[in-house]
């Protein structure tokens, strides 16, 4: 009946990825402040050659997708939740984003980082500023760059971006999950006189948790996947930066290709669930 | 046997149903007496779910779906607006074709439906689950692994647990949908003794599409037929002296 429950292997699964995850994330707080720390030091201090390592692009990335991304995801399941369980089958609202959605999960995210840089170019006027970088900002090392300090104007607008790219997986994963849960198994729970709250917390939930987490991993590895994007908004970024458009964009680099890496491993190693969620009585 | 005329405790009148379109049931006018098994017999897709799914209001979750006519529970009418339907969904319990279980422990399961009316005490909780596994006839089989998965049992067994879950609600009407529809031969004959039993302090609603089987467990019976009801009246009447020609078709094996 339940994924949770009578397959062990994707149990298994799910407890490794735990796993996997809770270290990662323990090892980065951590980690955190020396990191940040040393990043800012080597970058600082460092020639343009020893710039474009991994660990300072890295963490600029991360710095910029983690927080952004959590959100968009948590934007989209909430979405997902409202469209499949409280707005009637029959709805106009339903049927609208519907289209919108797939269309918005198609695209490749190289696209999204065009958008961006149009966006910047055209709107946000910064690149204006692009291969003339002010020079009263240099310190005594001969650059000035504080990755870990944000313009907010770009702060809204790749969080725009982002969310454009990353909600309509988790919410179109979601969706998806919530209706794999058969309908006799509410039904059941409703004629015992469960409410809609009840449903969903003991019936829906638990059976479509493994789907929606691994849409939420999906989503995820859609936002680290997303290097052209990151370039794209981290040139106009970083503007006083390195100097030149190719320095700028190996200090983003390394850090996307890895995040790529990642980002496969997501995709790889996604909960493997049963094609529909339903009662045991029907392997009989 | 008589129809004891007492205050109805559903009656219907003239009641239609349409999904989009189509029209379900057309113009129905019953009354179900307390304490009495009604049968309703009909072959396929001629609307015996969709009338009893209209009487704990489950149909409210089928799309495109419309109503006429009036549904009277007890003399209140059950499509007010003011009602509410968890409370009458508590007192209307339901049995379905397929016996769909909670991915809970035995005991849970049937704890179910007391739970979320907000009994919590343990002692409790522990005297409705005996009291109704005993109700159901399933108290000696499963004792010993009232706390394990509901997997391991068999199918009958699993359909008497939905039945043990529906009746610790303490439902006052309690509908089957084909409850042996999926079930052999000699689950059928627990389930239909179970039935009889249960007559004595609830008011059965059963739907099905054998005819022999409405014979066996019935005290009224209604005959339904291509949404419409041809034929109403005690089994005995229904069986042996059929009024409408169509219902004597069905009831002999001519039709459907």
């Amino acid at each position: 009946m339940n994924a949770l429950m009578t397959r062990p292997e994707s149990r298994k699964k799910i407890a490794l990825q735990g796993i996997a995850f809770i270290m990662v994330g323990a090892a980065f707080i951590f980690l955190w402040n020396d990191l940040k720390k040393t990043a800012t030091a080597h970058i600082q201090t460092s020639s343009v050659s020893r710039i474009s390592g991994t660990l300072p692009s890295l963490l600029s990335d991360l710095n910029l997708i983690l927080p952004i991304s959590l959100m968009a995801v948590l934007f989209g399941v909430a979405c997902a939740f409202y469209l499949e369980e409280w707005l009637p089958a029959t709805s106009w609202v339903r049927r609208f984003i519907e289209s919108p959605v797939d269309f918005l999960i198609e695209i490749p995210s190289l696209l999204y980082g065009l958008l961006a840089i149009t966006i910047f170019f055209n709107y946000a006027g910064i690149f204006k500023e692009i291969g003339t970088p002010p020079l009263q900002n240099v310190n005594e090392s001969g650059l000035d760059v504080i990755p870990f300090q944000r313009n907010t104007t770009i702060f809204y607008a790749e969080a725009l971006i982002f969310i454009l790219m990353v909600t309509p997986v988790a919410l179109k994963t979601t969706q998806e999950a919530l209706r794999s849960v058969a309908t006799p198994i509410r039904e059941s729970a409703y004629v015992l006189g469960a409410n809609q709250w009840q449903v969903l917390a003991k019936q829906v939930v638990p059976l479509a948790f493994p789907r929606i987490l691994s849409g939420a991993c999906r989503a995820m590895s859609r936002a680290f996947a997303a290097a052209a994007l990151l370039i794209g908004i981290h040139i106009s970024d970083h503007t006083t930066g390195p100097r030149g458009i190719p320095d700028r964009f190996m200090l983003f680099l390394g850090g996307a290709l890895l995040l790529s890496t990642i980002s496969s491993f997501l995709k790889e190693s996604r909960l493997e669930t049963s094609p529909t969620v339903t009662a045991r009585h029907d392997s009989l | 046997m008589q129809i004891e005329e007492k205050e109805p405790i559903l009656s219907i009148h003239n009641l239609s149903v349409w999904y989009g379109d189509d029209q379900i049931l057309n113009s129905l006018s019953f009354e179900v007496q307390p304490k009495q098994v009604t049968a309703l017999i009909g072959p396929a897709n001629c609307g015996k779910s969709t009338l009893v799914r209209c009487f704990n209001r489950l149909n409210d979750f089928t799309p495109n779906f419309k109503f006429s006519g009036e549904i009277l529970f007890k003399g209140s009418d059950m499509y007010a607006e003011k009602t509410d339907v968890t409370a009458i969904r508590k007192k209307i319990g339901m049995v379905f074709r397929k016996p769909e279980l909670f991915r809970y422990s035995i005991y849970e399961n049937v704890a179910y439906g007391a739970r979320i009316s907000g009994i919590n005490q343990s002692s409790q909780l522990d005297t409705i689950v005996e009291r109704t596994l005993q109700r159901s006839g399933l108290w000696n089989e499963i004792e010993s692994i009232l706390h394990g998965n509901p997997e391991q049992l068999s199918i009958g067994q699993r359909q008497r647990l939905c039945i043990a879950r529906a009746l610790a609600v303490e439902p006052e009407i309690l509908i089957f949908d084909e409850p042996c529809g999926e079930l052999d031969p000699i689950e059928t004959v627990k389930i239909e003794n179970l039935v009889r039993d249960l007559r004595k302090d609830c008011t059965l609603i059963f739907v099905t599409n054998k005819r022999r089987q409405a014979a066996r467990v019935s005290d009224v019976a209604g005959f339904l037929y291509c949404g419409g009801l041809i034929e109403f009246g005690t089994t005995e009447k229904i069986f042996t002296n059929p009024q409408d020609t169509r219902t004597e078709h069905y009831v002999t094996g001519r039709l459907g």
